[in-house]
């Protein structure tokens, strides 16, 4: 992770050199506007004339504070969006580099959670977190510089009240956070009970428990509902204590100054001062509360930057090159010697399986459920690596197939479609701009679905939603996308398993035309009974023993 | 826990609501009303300070006198920042009250609807969705409810202490706000079409991400890995690009705003200067000079926030639009007590699906107290279909009589009368004892052991969310025990067995006799070992009912024979 913060950092390196200007200017543009109005006061209490320079320089810069900070402000929104996208892309890189293993084991709702909610948090890190702390403090010790050399006894009333202020802010923000994560873990649990009451509704009826179930929501509710006043309690105990405090400052400073002598000229106050020192009271407050808060985002994300971290951790796989391999196959037999495999250590599913298909054959895989045909053809088509023995495709070794030549090698039906998003022609070419509209139409050609595409309003275009299409289409669809770049292989796995007889008459007359001059391996009992194609039993009670060649 | 509800009187409008918080309502307007004028005390005393020093230092007023007035200073602002304490709870709390007052409505609403409506896919969504629009509407009310006084006294009151100052400057000053208003209204459509951009952009990104891991073995095994990263990169470029544009607008414009306020401040400080230095009678002091600039600035930081109070309405009527439909006032339901037995008697049945079609051509039995009727049929031949006719969720044809009464007609004593276990337990998250008693008073233990589990269980045995922290069978006794716990005159029991041995079933069986000896139980079941002491079986087979006996069946129906033997010849099945 650390890599890819790198290189966003040193790419938008302007971007960095900006936003510290800015942030430089922000926070001098919020200091000195009081001074000029210390000015201003002081020489109206010597009733001297304004002129209107001063006046003018005062508007001006207060002016530039306000464009400074709404600079800073986009800057920063900028540099986060930077960050988010060039973090994104990195995670989308890792996952080309991913074991086809990992998308087994993890929930695609969780990783799509790390691109989505854990790269906004380190983005609210970056933004709100680290630069928005270091903002603040400049604040705050501008301000106190400023306060300083004015009065300095203000400035060291200022320090001293300032670091219990950050104490108490951080202690009403943790309970605070604790009644918020109280509140959301009983809204969560309250919002259960709808999928539950839905679900029960008939228990519910028959018994006449509405109220009685009403009574556990309202608990749940009422949960929520104390958890959200204490917070509330919380916040409104909070929000008076800044403005009291600075009354305080205000009026011990003003008592002070008035008292002559020693202590006002260690307060150092004329009546300009007095009027800019009060605006700085009211200033120095402000950055210390967010400094406080920020601290608390901090902490809430480093949970999210964990994650990402750990995404990136992940252990990779060996990605196939496209150097060095030959331009065409010499043949498109398919050779497995002795196969062995599991998808953990401890249990085996492939167990020395041996068998040859030639090239332009027919077979068919069969035995019963559980012996790992399904996983034969995940390794033909190189997903996994097998633990021994040898997968050679036209003499090559599967797993070193590189990704440029898989779709003319390969033409692989799934045993259920996999949707993806876009149109109907991007579920043929699945966005793969190396694919013609010749080869699309050919290939839905090939699926018998010309009719039925056509048929639609937008033809191609149309956007493919899983109800649109019968199950006996989508397998047809699955079909053209394995044929669109016409591959030398077919590997068709218990394609006609989901489909009712009707559809499967159509499947069938796609497939024959699809199987013409390929080398085909299929697993299903009801292609090798129709269509006549050699039969490779796997296994039986006593092991494999992969005979027929 | 039981809670004391709050009537609302016509839940379809959101004034009920809010009326039903008089009292609460009544201490934010006085605390809200005294905090908000009381902040133009900030500025008037930051005046009067500076003017007392300057006396001060002038030599006309000694240092007791600041002491005095600072320590006014002091007592006015705990008193101020006293009401703004009491104003933000109190509107906080009227928020959460109304928030609490609504969901309890929705989810009455929930669980009144007839079971047809509730089947449709998208009632969870929508329940879900509605819950969401409650969270946005209250927020929405509370911040009207707090910008009524934060925006509107306070700026009446600021401009109230401008006026005193000064009406002729008070009046220039205040022209530059509006014009930062108007032009804040005129740019409202680019900040709304960006962020309306962005967030489209932000749900296609969402969608490519999920199409990219969701599909990631797809595209290994076709080879699409880069070409899609290649993609997905357009994606994120889309969305960084409206993302950057949303935030331009938003940021860029506020400061502008600002500066065309702060115009005014060149007005102030030069009109100010002239009136101080005029040397008329009622010329300013400092006092008058600072307080006039403090309070207009202040002003104007408080006015550009009323964009948010209008933005916070609207979001507000929107959510309320689709909440609307589903807040309705159902009244409180007497429940009678569980009808005496009587003699249930169906003739001509025949099961109505809501597009029109029926199953089962008419069937006839009738039973009395204490007999059970077994029901069985190949799998999927409606077994559970039959059972469901008697919640009469569904129409039927023909009649089914409980004493010389027609169920359909007995809106609310049919839940009295008839007693139901579904094919899937509908448990509830919660203890044991909670599922079997379901809030009513009674010894869970008893109906663990009359369903053979006391010995695996104890009432406050964890149940999971959905029943997932028990077995199948588990599941299914313990429905079992929650439907003996309420009994009812007749007790239809859908597969309560399917997953226990022998001799638990034997076992449970008779505890059913003796619990329920008067009620009459319709017990559907595809294991038959049972069903030569059943005192009636109904036969299923392709849509058609045969009320009739086992041993009849035995002779009558060659299936139902091959079924029975096929299940009992080997002994102990599974």
């Amino acid at each position: 992770m650390k890599a890819v913060l790198l290189k966003i950092i040193s790419k938008n390196k302007l971007l960095v050199i900006g936003i510290v200007a800015v942030i430089i200017g922000a926070v001098v543009s919020e200091v000195i506007p009081p001074l000029v109005l210390e000015e201003i006061v002081n020489r109206l209490t010597d009733r001297e004339n304004i002129a209107f320079q001063l006046i003018m320089t005062y508007f001006l810069l207060l002016a530039m504070s306000n464009a400074f900070n709404a600079l800073k402000q986009i800057l920063i929104t900028i540099f986060g969006q930077k960050i988010t996208h060039g973090m994104r892309s990195g995670m989308c890189a890792k996952l080309t580099r991913l074991p086809a293993d990992y998308f087994v084991s993890n929930k695609p709702g969780a990783v799509v959670s790390r691109f989505v909610g854990d790269a906004d948090t380190l983005e609210s890190l970056f933004t709100k977190g680290i630069i928005g702390m270091a903002i603040d403090a400049l604040k705050i010790i501008g301000i106190l510089a400023v306060v300083f050399t004015k009065s300095a006894g203000l400035g060291i009333l200022m320090t001293v009240s300032g670091v219990p202020l950050f104490f108490i802010t951080k202690y009403f923000r943790k309970k605070m956070l604790g009644a918020q994560l109280k509140n959301r873990a009983a809204i969560s649990k309250a919002n259960s009970y709808i999928p539950e009451a839905i679900k029960n509704i008939r228990t519910i009826h028959a018994y006449a428990k509405e109220e009685f179930m009403e009574e556990k929501y309202d608990g749940c509710i009422k949960d929520s509902f104390d958890a959200i006043n204490e917070n509330n309690f919380l916040d409104s105990s909070y929000s008076p204590i800044i403005p009291l405090l600075s009354t305080v400052l205000i009026a011990v400073m003003m008592i002070c100054s008035a008292m002559g002598g020693e202590l006002r000229s260690f307060f150092g106050m004329s009546v300009g001062t007095a009027v800019a020192v009060i605006s700085y009271v009211t200033k120095v407050f402000k950055p210390l509360e967010e400094i406080a808060m920020e601290i608390q985002s901090v902490q809430s994300a480093i949970a999210g930057v964990r994650r990402i971290n750990e995404f990136f951790e992940e252990e990779e796989r060996e990605i196939p090159m496209l150097e060095g391999f030959p331009e065409k196959l010499d043949s498109t037999d398919i050779k497995l010697e002795d196969v062995h495999f599991g998808y953990n250590e401890e249990h085996e599913v492939i167990k020395g399986t041996t068998f040859c298909v030639n090239s332009g054959e027919f077979a068919t895989l069969t035995g019963r459920t559980g012996l790992g045909k399904s996983t034969i053809f995940k390794l033909i088509l190189g997903l996994y690596k097998v633990k021994s023995g040898k997968i050679l495709v036209g003499g090559q070794n599967a797993e070193m197939i590189p990704d440029e030549k898989k779709r003319e090698i390969f033409g692989y039906v799934e045993q259920d479609f996999s949707l993806l998003l876009g149109t109907i022609r991007e579920q043929v070419t699945m966005r793969d701009p190396n694919i013609t509209d010749e080869q699309v139409k050919k290939a839905l050609d090939i699926a018998c679905l010309t009719e039925t595409i056509n048929s639609f309003e937008n033809g191609l275009e149309t956007k493919c939603t899983a109800t649109q299409l019968s199950q006996g289409q989508l397998q047809l669809l699955s079909i053209a996308r394995a044929v669109a770049k016409n591959p030398s292989i077919l590997l068709l796995d218990e394609i006609t398993a989901n489909l009712d007889s009707s559809t499967e008459e159509q499947v069938m007359n796609a497939l024959r035309a699809a199987t013409e001059n390929r080398t085909v391996v299929s697993i299903s009992h009801r292609l090798y009974e129709t269509s006549g194609s050699r039969e490779i039993p796997l296994g039986s009670a006593f092991g494999d023993q992969g005979k027929s060649f | 826990m039981k809670l004391k509800k709050k009537e609302i009187k016509d839940p379809s409008k959101v004034m009920s609501f809010v009326k039903a918080e008089k009292p609460i309502l009544a201490l934010v307007a006085v605390s809200g009303t005294i905090f908000n004028a009381g902040m133009t005390a900030q500025p008037y005393f930051e005046g009067q300070l500076a003017q007392m020093l300057s006396d001060i230092i002038g030599g006309n007023k000694t240092a007791s006198d600041m002491i005095t007035l600072a320590l006014i200073y002091v007592a006015v602002i705990v008193l101020v920042q006293a009401a703004r304490f009491f104003k933000r709870l109190s509107v906080r709390i009227f928020a959460n009250n109304v928030n609490r007052s609504m969901k309890r409505i929705l989810f009455r609403t929930l669980t009144h609807k007839p079971v047809a409506e509730i089947a449709e896919e998208s009632a969870g969504d929508v329940m879900t969705k509605a819950i969401l629009d409650v969270d946005v509407c209250v927020e929405g009310i509370r911040k009207f409810t707090t910008e009524i006084f934060d925006t509107g006294v306070l700026l009446i009151s600021y401009i109230t202490t401008l006026v005193i100052c000064d009406w002729k400057l008070a009046l220039i000053s205040l022209i530059f706000p509006p014009i930062a208003y108007i032009l804040a209204a005129m740019m409202k459509v680019h900040v709304e079409k960006s962020a309306a951009a962005y967030k489209e952009s932000a749900g296609m990104l969402n969608e490519a991400t999920l199409d990219r891991v969701g599909n990631a073995i797809t595209y290994r095994v076709f080879g699409q890995d880069e070409n899609q990263n290649k993609l997905y990169e357009n994606n994120l470029l889309d969305y960084e690009k409206k993302g950057i544009r949303s935030g331009l607008w938003e940021t860029s414009l506020q400061p502008v705003y600002h500066i065309i306020t702060l115009i005014s401040v060149i007005f102030i400080i030069y009109f100010g200067a002239q009136n101080i230095l005029s040397g008329e009678p009622n010329a300013w002091t400092i006092a008058e000079f600072t307080t006039f600039l403090s309070c207009f600035t202040k002003l104007a930081q408080k006015s550009s926030n009323t964009a948010k109070l209008f933005n916070a309405v609207q979001k507000m009527k929107v959510s309320w639009v689709r909440i609307k439909p589903l807040m309705k006032n159902i009244p409180h339901e007497e429940i009678p007590a569980p009808d005496a037995p009587r003699t249930l008697r169906v003739d001509d049945l025949s099961f109505v699906f809501s597009d029109g079609t029926e199953l089962f051509n008419s069937v006839s039995f009738s039973a009395e107290p204490g007999e059970i009727i077994g029901v069985t049929g190949a799998v999927a031949s409606g077994k559970s279909v039959f059972g469901r006719v008697f919640l009469c969720d569904n129409k039927y044809n023909g009649s089914i009589r409980f004493g010389d009464r027609e169920l359909s007609e007995l809106i609310s004593e049919r839940r009295q009368i008839v007693g139901y276990m579904g094919h899937d337990g509908e448990l509830f998250q919660g203890t044991v004892g909670e599922n079997i008693l379901l809030g009513d008073e009674a010894d869970a233990n008893e109906f663990l052991k009359l369903v053979c589990m006391d010995s695996e269980l104890t009432p406050d045995s964890a149940v999971g969310n959905g029943g997932t922290g028990l077995s199948g069978g588990q599941q299914q006794r313990l429905a079992l025990a929650r439907t003996l716990c309420h009994k009812r005159a007749v007790m239809v029991l859908d597969d309560p067995f399917s997953a226990v041995d022998k001799k638990t079933e034997r076992e449970i069986l008779d505890n059913i006799r003796k619990t329920a000896s008067d009620s009459i139980i319709i017990l559907i079941s595809h294991r038959l070992s049972i069903f030569p002491e059943l005192e009636q079986v109904l036969w299923i087979e392709n849509g058609t009912i045969t009320a009739s006996t086992h041993d009849e069946l035995m002779k009558s129906s060659e299936k139902y024979s091959e079924l029975y033997m096929m299940q009992t010849a080997g002994g102990e099945e599974k």
